[in-house]
């Protein structure tokens, strides 16, 4: 707990300091927009160096040598902690604590949005609620796969004993909790309002509460940017003797290509974010009208990373369900290499195509046709990756376990997201159901089925490896199955009123719409009710499930292949590559991880 | 193995079969009351027949596998089958042939149509400010939407030239009833052509209204105006009247 | 034990530590470059090539030529340190360090007469403040980053054996002065 506290105690020291100097050097008050910007980024640093980087990190810089301090037990996850299994575990526990409040407030605005008049909230607090959850949702999405799960896995799938930068990996990490706190208390001064998506001039001209949403997305990007750079590196440098690139399993190369985009496109989020900030606080004109600016450069500023950033949410998602398919099928891999090639090609694709969210906009018409194009072509590639996943289905041994229940259960939504997503690269189509619900209900299936799906799927699918027991297969069925037919029940009516006059980020709609809309926040209650069991199973199966085998799937990745959970430093012993990762059913295919002739111990 | 193929065959072709039964036959939107919305119905109509195989494909396999391919236990292994690339490219041909249809029509070809062609008969200013429309008709008699209404005379090619007051955010003008819309930013002026082809009132269906589509504050959902669609001898009459009104 | 044959690949040896080094801070500049991209896109979709009749052409000019000099001797410095010339390592880098200062303080005094003749409510104000602050800033962080180089190798601790974290700064350094070559023509010539 000691390093919680320090960094605590240091945070708040650093957020006064901070918003000291802006009052004293400039015409801010104390609670004032830059004594905000300042106060959190010295109370930030002051958060990251009290909770452990100055004794692990710090010293270095002047002089003194580091301090590591061990722990055991839990303890070891409440501190600055290099080892990636421990910073992979943060992640995952962070990321379900975030979804889960934020799938509440989703329940709190189902139950405003139950009938067409004014119900819980007024106009005001609803946007405010509305942009709260899309902002935890959008951050639980960006980082739950790839923070969790990229940072446990990419190295034991490679054969590493670490990532490539274990601090910066822990630096990154606890980046996190700082911008949790400093979006959830944004209603302290005001709240922002104006969507995840913040959109000048109305994030220039409204409250307070949009500086703390700026300065704590920012310093989420950055987050990201690092986890990116880690993953990045480590894929390059770190493979083990034997694991060429062609041997690499599925998970790696989606959460490589979903890295690169996090390295790269971030830092344009965080470009225009800086932007707003400069305009509300330096009185700059980059969106002002009067001085000459335009609220459309925010568009495609914004766009440019917000566009690939669903790519980031679900590449990973992608991999981690071709990986169950291809263990829980046993089967290879159907056309891997072409998937690797489509990881590749959506993530580049995907980086030009981002005003096919600004066909409503003004932009100049001859932008329209191209992007248009550009944003069908991306339908190629995510069509491999369907190929890839029924491919591998068919005829195979398939072992309905939950994770594999879960891989079903994300093709099809994953499919009906694809699909709508046709609808609205199609300019015209759009020009109608942009920014009404069928949107809603459309990023819905794509990132709760893309991503979110993919987050429990690999969180039952890797329960044991984590915690070294099983979960309860029971549970976890009943589980999947209700979330998913509530899921279906709460959205797809959702298309309906989207293309029925209902627009998004409304408290309130025609009269017309009520009924439908009632039955959608009836599924919606009885879906967020599901999470009980989530909840409960892997709670009460962390400590008295069975304890689980090594491997208990009987898959052939490296992961499986060490105790479960891992050895401090993943492998006993260097490993060494030799046959594929998927090579099942092959006659005579080597072991993924080389046989040892003469195994210690 | 070729009964496989087979009976997943006819499920599929039973299942699209019925998908376009289902949407060949549902009427899922509201009325249509100008040239442009009946141009983005007949898109979407066109991209939901040609999704229905495409969705039924996956489906049937993922419901065939689920009941044809299981085997408890994980112990046993499937056949190694690799892709022999015969199948991958005729996957890449069929998907890349849909995209490419897809991309020319609706595309490309309703992207020309939805724009049209010729002037205007009436352009109309619209200007959008937190949280009310403002209505400039040709005459010069600006009516906004906390006291008036938009009415449009019906079958004339109207240019709405929108922007948005200088300095407030961004809205979007928005008639569910024509479908299209198009956002009203400040300091800039976006165009619209519409061409209502059907007379309609706000109190027959809802969907005749304007709706702002662009999150713009707290009176965001507010931010509608009824629309009235009428014969043009009676949009002669009603400008004549709010002239008078307004002189 | 028959793998010991293998490549050792756990705890990487220093030769590999260093590759791996310099690919994170490679990938890292990749990073920049986007940010300083999405300001110096911004700059010609609002403003496209305008600039002010009062510009300081003289400074700007004299401060590039500044900010270029240290790049030479933040070079001369790395190559020192490797030859494990510790008093060369000192001199050049506290060259650097002051032609880096001096830059800055050239940039305050533009910053000055920028706010009189194209303050940051005008639209070329904005990308004129907007990228010679961004610039700026990761100036000042490489002179911190100079600095503790400097403190740090004072007793010759870094030399051809810990060559790393001198060459990982001065390589930084290089960037940022690239970037000024960038922003330069961007804000100056166009
Ligand atoms: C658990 C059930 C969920 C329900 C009932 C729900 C409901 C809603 C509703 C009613 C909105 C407002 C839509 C609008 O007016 O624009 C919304 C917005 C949004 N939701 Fe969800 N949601 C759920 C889960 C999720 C998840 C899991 C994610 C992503 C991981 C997510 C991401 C978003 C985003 C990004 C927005 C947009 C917010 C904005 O426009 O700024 N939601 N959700
Ligand atoms: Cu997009
Ligand atoms: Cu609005």
């Amino acid at each position: 707990m000691w390093p919680l506290i320090r960094g605590t105690l240091s945070g708040i020291v650093g957020y006064m300091v901070g918003a000291l100097i802006a009052t004293l050097t400039t015409t801010s008050t104390f609670s004032g927009e830059f004594a905000l910007v300042l106060g959190f980024v010295f109370g930030l640093l002051g958060w990251l160096f009290g909770i452990g980087m100055w004794n692990a990190w710090g010293r270095e810089w002047v002089g003194l040598t580091p301090k590591t301090e061990k722990a055991e037990g839990w303890r070891r996850y409440l501190r600055f902690n290099t080892d990636h299994k421990v910073i992979g575990a943060q992640y995952l526990v962070t990321m379900l604590i975030v979804f889960l409040l934020a799938g509440l407030v989703a329940m709190a605005m189902r139950a405003e949005l139950a009938s067409p008049g004014q119900n819980l909230f007024t106009a005001d607090v609803y946007n405010k609620v509305m942009s709260m959850h899309g902002i935890l949702m959008i951050a639980v999405a960006v980082a739950g796969i790839l923070g969790a799960f990229g940072n446990y896995l990419v190295p034991l799938m490679i054969g590493a004993d670490d990532m490539a930068f274990p601090r910066i990996n822990a630096l990154g990490y606890w980046m996190v909790p700082p911008v949790a706190i400093a979006l959830l208390a944004a209603p302290l001064v005001g709240s922002f309002d104006a969507g995840w998506t913040a959109y000048p001039p109305l994030s220039v001209l409204n409250g307070d509460g949009q500086v703390l949403f700026n300065v704590a997305v920012i310093a989420f990007g950055l987050s990201s940017i690092l986890g990116g750079l880690n993953i990045v590196a480590t894929v390059i440098t770190m493979r083990a003797p034997g694991m060429t690139w062609s041997k690499l399993p599925i998970f790696v190369w989606a959460a490589f290509a979903a890295s690169i985009l996090s390295l790269t496109v971030t830092q344009f989020f965080a470009a225009s974010l800086i932007m707003i900030l400069l305009d509300r606080i330096a009185g700059t004109t980059w969106f002002g009208a009067p001085g000459g600016g335009t609220a459309l450069l925010y568009e495609h500023v914004f766009w440019f990373y917000s566009h690939p950033a669903v790519y980031i949410m679900v590449l990973p998602g992608m991999g981690v369900i071709l990986e169950i398919i291809s263990h829980f099928s046993r089967k290879p891999l159907f056309a891997y290499k072409a998937v690797v090639v489509s990881f590749l090609s959506i993530a580049g694709i995907g980086s030009v195509v981002w005003a096919h969210h600004m066909f409503t906009s003004g932009m100049a018409q001859n932008l329209e046709g191209p992007f248009m194009a550009l944003t069908e072509a991306v339908s190629i590639p995510t069509g491999v990756i369907f190929l890839a996943a029924v491919g591998t289905l068919w005829r195979g041994k398939l072992w309905f376990q939950t994770p594999l229940l879960l891989a079903f259960f994300w093709i099809f939504q994953f499919l009906i997201g694809g699909i709508t997503g046709v609808f609205l690269a199609d300019f015209v189509t759009d020009l109608s159901l942009h920014d009404t619900y069928f949107v809603v209900a459309h990023f819905h299936y794509t990132i709760v089925g893309g991503s979110i799906f993919a987050l429990m799927a690999g969180t039952f699918y890797w329960f044991p490896k984590v915690t070294g027991r099983m979960y309860n297969e029971k549970l976890g069925k009943i589980f999947a199955t209700w979330f998913f037919v509530f899921f279906q029940l709460t959205f797809i009516p959702l298309f309906w009123v989207g293309l029925n006059g209902m627009n998004r980020r409304v408290a309130t709609y025609q009269d017309n719409l009520g009924g439908v809309n009632r039955f959608a926040s009836m599924m919606a209650m009885i879906m967020g009710l599901s999470f009980v069991l989530f909840v409960v199973n892997l709670l009460w199966s962390a400590k008295f499930g069975p304890v689980a085998p090594a491997n208990p799937w009987n898959a052939r990745t490296l992961e499986w292949q060490v105790s479960s959970p891992p050895p401090e430093h993943n492998f006993p012993s260097p490993p060494s590559v030799d046959g594929g990762p998927y090579d099942y059913g092959v006659v005579g295919a080597p072991t993924h991880l080389r046989e040892v002739a003469d195994p210690v111990g | 193995m070729k009964k496989d193929i087979v009976n997943a065959t006819l499920l599929w072709i039973v299942l699209s079969i019925l998908g376009w039964i289902l949407v060949l036959n549902w009427n899922i939107f509201p009325p249509a009351l100008a040239r442009e919305a009946r141009i983005v119905d007949d898109a979407f109509n066109l991209l939901t027949v040609l999704a229905v195989p495409v969705f039924t494909f996956v489906v049937a396999i993922l419901i065939y596998a689920a009941f044809r391919f299981r085997s408890p236990g994980g112990l046993e292994d499937g056949p190694p089958i690799q892709d022999t690339g015969r199948i991958l490219t005729a996957w890449l041909v069929v998907t890349i042939a849909l995209a490419g249809g897809i991309l020319i029509n609706p595309g490309f070809v309703g992207m020309s149509e939805v724009r049209g062609e010729g002037g205007a008969d009436v352009v109309i200013g619209v200007t959008g400010q937190r949280w009310s429309w403002t209505i400039s008709y040709p005459n010069g008699v600006d009516v906004t939407s906390y006291t008036g209404e938009l009415v449009l005379p019906v079958d004339q090619r109207i240019q709405f030239d929108i922007t948005s007051l200088d300095p407030d955010v961004i809205h979007s003008f928005w008639i569910p009833a024509f479908r299209i819309k198009k956002d009203a930013v400040p300091g800039r002026i976006t165009q619209m052509f519409i061409t209502p082809t059907e007379t309609g009132t706000f109190a027959e269906d809802p969907n005749v209204r304007v709706q702002c589509a662009e999150l713009c504050g707290q009176g965001h959902a507010q931010m509608s105006m009824k629309v009235r669609v009428v014969e043009q001898a009676e949009f002669d009459a009603y400008l004549d009247e709010i002239l008078a009104e307004g002189g | 034990m028959t793998t010991s044959a293998e490549p050792i690949q756990h705890g990487a040896g220093p030769s590999r530590q260093r590759r791996i080094n310099q690919l994170g801070l490679w990938l890292f500049f990749a990073s920049e470059t986007f940010l300083f991209g999405a300001f110096i896109s911004s700059r010609f979709i609002t403003s496209q090539t305008s600039t002010p009749e009062d510009l300081n052409q003289a400074l700007a000019l004299a401060l590039t030529i500044v900010l270029l000099l240290s790049s030479i001797s933040a070079y001369l410095a790395e190559t020192a340190n490797a030859h494990d010339d510790h008093r060369g390592f000192r001199i050049y880098t506290v060259a650097t360090i002051t032609l880096g200062a001096l830059f800055l303080g050239g940039v305050a005094l533009e910053w000055k007469e920028a706010l009189e003749y194209f303050p940051p409510g005008t639209i070329y104000g904005t990308a004129f403040f907007s990228l010679v602050g961004l610039h700026a800033f990761h100036v000042l962080t490489g002179l911190i980053a100079l600095a503790v180089i400097l403190f740090l190798g004072k007793e010759g601790r870094f030399g051809s054996k810990d060559s790393w974290p001198v060459e990982g700064v001065i390589k930084y350094w290089h960037f940022v002065d690239l970037a000024w070559v960038i922003i330069y023509p961007t804000l100056y010539l166009f």
